[in-house]
């Protein structure tokens, strides 16, 4: 029998089964497709204009390690234009997030973009080792993921970036489309299809990957020998995601385009306006200066209810009006350092933490 | 990206079960009586649990029977038409079934609001006829057991409901399209599934070139099915054809509304299970529709020898043509349909399990099972499911109705598909000339990925002759809302050049 034809050239031998589309495909292809994918994703919503300054979010992982690779090449390829950097968060996680820094150290010395690791310990002054062993491992999640991206926020300022990109793939954001209809968390449903939303201080946030597989991001590492770590957290007990995550993999096995299909899903419908009008309006934090959507950000408020040994204040109501009824934080409580993205433009209306 | 782990499942990681009511063991009504059932942490007795249901069950269909939505609930109900049941033989179904018969068929006194006094207009019959219709799929796996006797008896226990079967084959019979629309030329039409295009093709030309394989509905039926591309799209493909078969039956008997037996629990899958087939344009539909049918489909053929019941609604005038698609279960539970029907003593047929090996690839199967399992640690999600998706609406404007499914279509769709996943390296192939004739452009997302997308797993063996012919017949719905090129009439011509023309030239 002879060897079955790329369907996308008809000259090449086909060697793997693309999971998207389920085509047979040679391997030049498969890379011509995926980068010409993202590529499209990235031209489609105008993601960036020449000379922007970019930080790649670099965990080591799959995702990120892809992702530095293929900013790196369409940058080159198509003169985007774009000064890339690497900013990676250390959480604090022994045995975890140190061996998949490693990584990303090597993507410095490979791609040669400088590179910025921000700890939560520099930030908040807590590790998640240090905050699981007061909370323990339930909703320990909340914490790393509200500081996270925090974190990256403040880090990007500091690094005077104007886009932020993230690995985020389409299995996270079908998942997450599903879990925010399940959970009814109207507001994030509104916006986890969105491709670029607003962070902090103008700092805008992209996922160049969210018509990406995931399958097709661990190819294409597996193809072009990208090294990365796979280690799940250690402290990973989100058990709603992880049921989420396990149910969308059984819809991915009866039929391969229910990821993109969800994700078709979320970009076609929009929060009611009427509904829009009852959600709270953003504002500023008034200890740290953050963007929230109370008095106190949710950083601040996790913070706050680890420094008076209650954390989990932020989290249900009740401990939180037990805080409130135990009188106002000392003044001395942890600010966390507010980075401003440009210290000429924002001299004059950057709200300051108080004194 | 994210952390987690689905195999975690240590004690502190789950979330604390709560207990099954929140204070007290005695009903939350009436307050006298230890409690019978556990709602989402609320007690009732059985007492006061018929009120509770009937009243959901009135305040989900009440606010929609009169043609204007809002009218104020205090005046009388006067629907434009009829009412028709969907009956599936299922929990939700029978419990409707029950409920529209004591409600609006025997006027059982103890349904009726207690306000009002007995003189007040809604303790009059609100529906002329009620008919029930009951789809049996039975003929298209072998197998399978034929339940229409059985469905039949048990409709007749409902004295003063209309029985009405018909088989999932009809949707490509030409002679029941005829019992509901005026006997006209209806294109039948075929489509290559092998392509991401559709192309289409007229049923007659591609039926002489090869043998008569699918000169029966239920041949036609068998071919279509065993053409689909994944073991999913059978059972999607099987709700969409026994909602249009209701859809249409409610115009043959005139009526305005339709009524389904989703419950809650129900509602709650088919709205996820809809999100993973790409059907989140229509998220509303899926709660609540009201279909207009298309012009040509206004001039409903009453055929003479159905009926004489028919000819009196007939008699009644014309009426603006819609049908209005309301679930009346939809804000009550499974558990409390299945303690509805075990203290009412209502018998219900049950849903049979399908035959065919694909049952576990089904998407609506894996939701179904997923919901139930999760509902057991988070109660509150059905409820959360069905809340959320009332808060969104579709995006822009429809780009009219799916030839398909009838439902609104978005625009931009195959634009959309070729950008995000690219099967060719020649851009001019990813969207052929629209002069083709195509049925691609005439669905919505959620059918033409039905149609046309793949898996890596073999397609369900159905355990039906497979087909040896490339086109495959289309229901009849389909045939006359695609828009083949037809050659133009000097009367369509003259129509619409009308308006340009001098009086003596129009006249000559």
């Amino acid at each position: 029998m002879p060897p079955r034809l790329c369907s996308l050239c008809n000259d090449a031998r086909a060697i793997l089964k693309r999971p998207k589309t389920g085509q047979q495909i040679c391997k030049e292809c498969f890379f011509w497709v995926f980068e010409t994918e993202v590529h499209s994703t990235i031209t489609e919503a105008q993601l960036f204009k020449p000379g922007d300054r970019v930080a790649i979010g670099a965990s080591g992982g799959k995702d990120s390690t892809v992702l530095a690779h293929v900013m790196k090449t369409l940058n080159d390829r198509y003169q985007y234009g774009l000064e890339l950097f690497l900013l990676s968060i250390d959480e604090g996680i022994t045995g975890y997030r140190d061996d998949s820094l490693e990584t990303v150290k090597r993507n410095q010395q490979q791609y040669g973009m400088p590179l910025k690791i921000l700890s939560y310990d520099e930030l908040y002054g807590w590790t998640m080792d240090a905050i699981v062993s007061q909370i323990g491992k339930k909703n320990n999640c909340t914490f790393c993921g509200v500081f996270r991206r925090q974190a990256l926020d403040r880090g990007a300022a500091s690094l005077h970036v104007d886009h932020i990109v993230t690995g985020h793939n389409a299995d996270d954001i079908a998942e997450t489309v599903l879990m925010n209809i399940m959970r009814g968390d109207i507001a994030r449903l509104g916006r986890c299809t969105l491709i670029c939303t607003q962070g902090e201080d103008t700092i805008r946030r992209s996922k160049p990957f969210k018509y990406a597989y995931e399958k097709e991001i661990v190819m294409y590492a597996y193809f072009k020998k990208l090294d990365y770590f796979s280690t799940e957290c250690i402290y990973s007990p989100d058990a709603y995601r992880g049921h989420a995550r396990a149910f969308l993999k059984d819809l991915e096995a009866a039929r391969p385009s229910v990821i993109i299909d969800i994700i078709h899903s979320g970009e076609t419908f929009e929060v009611k306006e009427e509904v829009k009008a009852t959600q709270k309006a953003q504002q500023t934090c008034k200890r740290c200066g953050y963007m929230s959507s109370n008095e106190l950000c949710k950083a601040c408020t996790l913070l706050e209810g680890l420094e008076r040994g209650m954390a989990t204040a932020a989290i249900t109501e009740r401990a939180r009006k037990k805080l409130d009824a135990e009188g106002p934080a000392l003044e001395s409580i942890r600010t966390i350092p507010f980075f401003q993205q440009s210290p000429e433009a924002h001299s004059t209306d950057a709200p300051k933490p108080p004194t | 990206m994210s952390c987690g782990n689905p195999t975690a499942a240590e004690g502190e990681t789950l979330m604390p079960r709560r207990k099954k009511y929140d204070k007290t063991k005695y009903c939350l009504r009436c307050k006298e009586t230890l409690g019978n059932i556990v709602i989402r942490h609320a007690v009732y007795c059985k007492d006061c649990f018929f009120p509770l249901i009937t009243h959901k069950f009135r305040r989900a269909l009440e606010p929609s029977v009169n043609s204007k939505p809002d009218v104020s609930r205090r005046t009388a109900l006067r629907p434009d038409g009829n009412l028709l049941v969907g009956f599936s033989g299922g929990l939700g179904s029978t419990v409707l079934l029950d409920l529209v018969h004591r409600c609006y068929v025997s006027m059982d006194e103890s349904t009726m609001p207690a306000d009002g006094g007995k003189q007040h207009p809604r303790h009059e019959k609100v529906w002329k006829r009620v008919t029930v219709c009951y789809v049996e799929i039975c003929d298209a796996f072998p197998g399978m057991r034929d339940r229409t006797s059985y469905v039949r008896q048990l409709a007749a226990k409902h004295e003063g409901i209309d029985f009405l079967p018909l088989r999932i084959q009809d949707a490509f019979d030409p002679e029941w399209w005829e019992t509901v629309h005026a006997p006209r030329d209806a294109p039948g039409l075929a489509v290559n599934m092998s392509s991401e295009e559709l192309r289409l093709s007229s049923l007659a030309s591609s039926s002489s070139s090869s043998s008569s394989s699918s000169s029966t509905p239920l041949q036609a039926l068998h071919t279509y099915f065993s053409s689909l591309p994944t073991a999913t799209a059978v059972p999607t493909t099987i709700e969409t054809l026994i909602r249009l078969l209701l859809l249409h039956t409610a115009l043959r008997t005139g009526s305005s509304h339709l009524v389904l037996g989703t419950s809650l629990t129900s509602l709650a899958v088919s709205l996820i299970s809809g999100v993973s087939q790409g059907r989140g344009y229509n998220l509303k539909e899926e709660m609540q529709e009201e279909w207009v049918p298309d012009a040509e489909d206004t001039s409903v053929y009453r055929a003479p020898s159905h009926q004489a019941k028919d000819k009196k609604v007939a008699a009644n005038g014309p009426r603006k043509k819609y049908v209005r698609v309301v679930r009346p279960l939809r804000d009550v539970g499974r558990k409390e349909c299945a303690l509805w029907a075990w203290w009412r003593d209502a018998d219900v047929v049950g849903n049979e399990r399908w035959p065919w090996s694909g049952a576990k690839q089904d998407i609506g199967a894996l939701t179904r099972e997923f919901i139930t399992g999760l509902e057991k640690d988070y109660p509150s999600t059905v409820s959360a499911i069905v809340r959320t998706c009332t808060k969104v609406e579709p995006k822009g404007q429809p780009a009219g109705l799916c030839v398909m499914c009838a439902r609104p279509v978005q625009e931009g769709i195959r634009e959309w598909k070729s950008r995000i996943s690219i099967r060719s390296r020649n851009d001019s192939q990813d969207i052929p000339p629209s002069t083709s004739a195509s049925l691609t452009p005439c669905l919505c997302y959620a059918c033409h990925t039905t149609m046309t997308s793949r898996s890596s797993r073999p397609a369900p063996a159905l355990g039906l002759m497979a087909s040896d012919r490339p086109t495959v017949p289309l229901p009849m719905w389909v045939g006359s809302g695609v828009p083949l090129p037809t050659r133009m009439s000097e009367q369509r011509m003259r129509d619409a050049v009308h308006e340009f023309m001098l009086d003596d030239v129009t006249d000559t």
